[in-house]
């Protein structure tokens, strides 16, 4: 994101500094408390650091569920989610840039309709579908219902739009079929829409928890916000905080860690898609 | 998943269209299946999506509809009883025991979306407009203010959990240190809504803040030198320039605040679960805890018509909003 104020003077400086240090607050104090000995709780005086620095606390977390798996299912779930949204996204979103056909409009409103109500709101009802498909307890069930989307095919349609019909044309002229057009032309020139699509749905998949829970039963099928769930329920519900903060660093550390890697995409990325 | 908004720049003046005709003409000599496959292409392209959203959009919202209008006995060979509107009427009577734990949750769900929106928009404008100037460590700080925005509901809450708990929290440690009395953050039933808020707004700052200094950026720099040199600085500025052209994203982030708000509740499992005596459920997190009981079925997707119904109602006042927005700012 480009920066395009003045130059901030030291009292903003401290104020900026001061803010984002309290909203730190709960991401450092869940460090600390992750390497500090369960027998030594926060008290008065000892609030930063314990008598020393243990990883007691992640070998513990670590045995209360199989975080092995879990990390395989959620990268499964949100590459299984994506491969297959970028597919489908690309095909609508072509269709409604470039193609004229009976029916366009009102197809695409039909689409619209997924961005106005949200499939989280539906949970109760496509539990109910997934069990009558025969999916439920699977990796599959996790997936299905983000496959279609709207926002994707908005965002490309747009962005396919953007191309001047000319490239297209001259492809053609050359004997490229739409498929070589799509690779030679359309996708290369949406690269970035592709990336912001991807940066957005990873991270709200990666993040998904109500669905997950509902429609998976084992354990080795569930992703590593219901194992956190789990680790949540078992740690006397909670009150073995060192480590609970340190399942809980487990599964947001991958996401931290992209998002410090590439914080200027994310944060355009987010900007532009208004959605998350 | 998750809420969807016209956001500007998806939107813009069309660009003109290819001309099947001129392909249709050139078409006529080849033969008829090349033809049929041709006409039928779009329809392919689309077919996956719309497919999609079929079985997970417009047929659960359908049948939603209908499973509300029926009731299903004690008994599971007995067939589900058609009862109209009963199931709705239920949950408005405060007496009957799904409508005393629905009022109270739709009640929860407003103070909720209305507070969280009260904090989150002024502070995520105030985030803003201090990280849009240059500073050293701009990016620690960004990521400071932005990074809860990346974090699961589920692992927010935990990291909170701990912040709040009733003996060991870090809150009520430093209460304590500083000679006050502790609080019952999340055991206490007049409190833990207020709880749960305070992680929503913590959450949701950072990321609406992006959208602020997006809009921020938009602001041609021109217009403040205009101000100042007709003597304006400081608030004046402020209140003339970037207030009033920050009136869109303004709009736009408070209607995304208040969708977020009807769907943000997966918070809840570490934060209390709905605990105590549902003083701190949001509508969402009750269809998700209703479900398991088959009786209540009916219930369950009354909650979600009126849920869907709700969204429906943002989303559309979001778009009318938006354009009225449009136009102003093009007049």
């Amino acid at each position: 994101m480009r920066n395009t104020g003045d130059t901030a003077g030291r009292g903003t400086w401290l104020l900026t500094g001061a803010a984002a240090i309290i909203w730190m607050l709960p991401l450092i104090f869940a460090v600390l408390v992750s390497f500090r000995p369960q027998a030594e709780p926060v008290s008065i005086g000892n609030i930063f650091f314990g008598s020393r620095i243990t990883l007691d606390n992640y070998a513990a977390a670590w045995n209360i569920a199989p975080w092995g798996w879990h990390y395989v299912n959620s990268i499964l779930f949100v590459v299984g989610v994506l491969a297959v949204q970028i597919v489908t996204v690309t095909m609508a979103g072509y269709a409604f840039a470039r193609l004229r056909f009976a029916g366009r409009g009102l197809l695409l409103v039909l689409i619209l309709l997924q961005l106005m109500i949200p499939t989280a709101a539906l949970l109760a009802q496509n539990f109910a579908t997934i069990r009558t498909l025969g999916l439920y307890d699977t990796r599959w069930a996790l997936m299905m219902p983000y496959w279609g989307s709207a926002f994707g095919v908005l965002l490309m349609r747009q962005t396919f739009r953007g191309v001047p019909l000319e490239f297209e044309e001259a492809a053609r002229i050359d004997g490229a079929n739409w498929w070589q057009i799509m690779r030679s032309v359309y996708i290369p020139l949406a690269l970035p829409a592709y990336i912001a699509f991807a940066l957005v749905s990873i991270s709200s998949h990666w993040n998904e928890f109500l669905w997950p829970f509902i429609v998976t039963r084992t354990e080795e099928v569930r992703p590593l916000t219901v194992g956190l769930n789990k680790l949540y329920s078992t740690t006397e519900l909670g009150a073995l905080y060192g480590q609970l903060m340190a399942g809980t660093l487990m599964v947001i550390a991958p996401l931290v860690v992209l998002f410090m890697l590439f914080q200027r995409r994310f944060l355009e990325s987010f900007a532009s898609s208004g959605l998350k | 998943m998750k809420p969807a908004l016209r956001h500007p720049p998806l939107f813009k003046k069309e660009p003109p269209m290819q001309d099947t005709a001129l392909t249709a003409s050139k078409a006529v000599s080849l033969p008829w299946s090349r033809r049929l496959l041709r006409m039928a292409f779009p329809y392919l392209l689309i077919a996956p999506t719309l497919i999609l959203v079929f079985i997970f959009t417009l047929y659960p919202a359908a049948n939603a509809v209908i499973d509300s209008l029926y009731s299903i006995p004690r008994s599971a060979r007995e067939a589900p009883v058609f009862v109209g509107l009963g199931n709705y009427a239920d949950l408005f009577t405060p007496d009957h025991f799904i409508g005393a734990t629905f009022t109270l949750v739709i009640g929860n769900t407003l103070f909720f979306a209305v507070t969280s929106v009260l904090f989150s928009v002024p502070l995520s404008l105030g985030f803003a407009l201090l990280l849009n100037q240059r500073m050293p460590l701009l990016g620690v700080w960004r990521f400071g203010i932005f990074y809860p925005a990346l974090l699961p509901l589920i692992g927010a809450a935990s990291i909170w959990a701990f912040l709040f708990s009733d003996t060991v929290g870090l809150i009520n440690t430093v209460l304590r240190s500083l000679g006050g009395t502790t609080v019952n953050w999340l055991g206490d039933p007049n409190l833990v809504l207020i709880s749960v808020t305070i992680v929503n707004i913590w959450k949701q700052a950072g990321y609406y803040m992006i959208f602020y200094l997006a809009g921020l950026q938009n602001i041609p720099r021109e217009l403040y030198e205009a101000a100042a040199l007709d003597g304006a600085h400081g608030w004046g500025m402020f209140s003339s320039i970037t207030l009033p052209l920050l009136r869109r994203t303004s709009l736009f982030v408070l209607v995304v605040n208040f969708i977020f708000a009807f769907q943000t509740v997966e918070q809840l499992q570490a934060l209390g679960q709905g605990n105590p005596g549902d003083r701190g459920t949001l509508l969402l997190y009750l269809i998700f805890k209703t479900i398991p009981e088959r009786r209540n079925w009916g219930y369950v997707n009354a909650m979600t018509v009126i849920l869907v119904l709700l969204l429906l109602t943002f989303t559309i006042a979001n778009f009318f909003l938006f354009e009225r927005g449009r136009e102003d700012a093009d007049a």
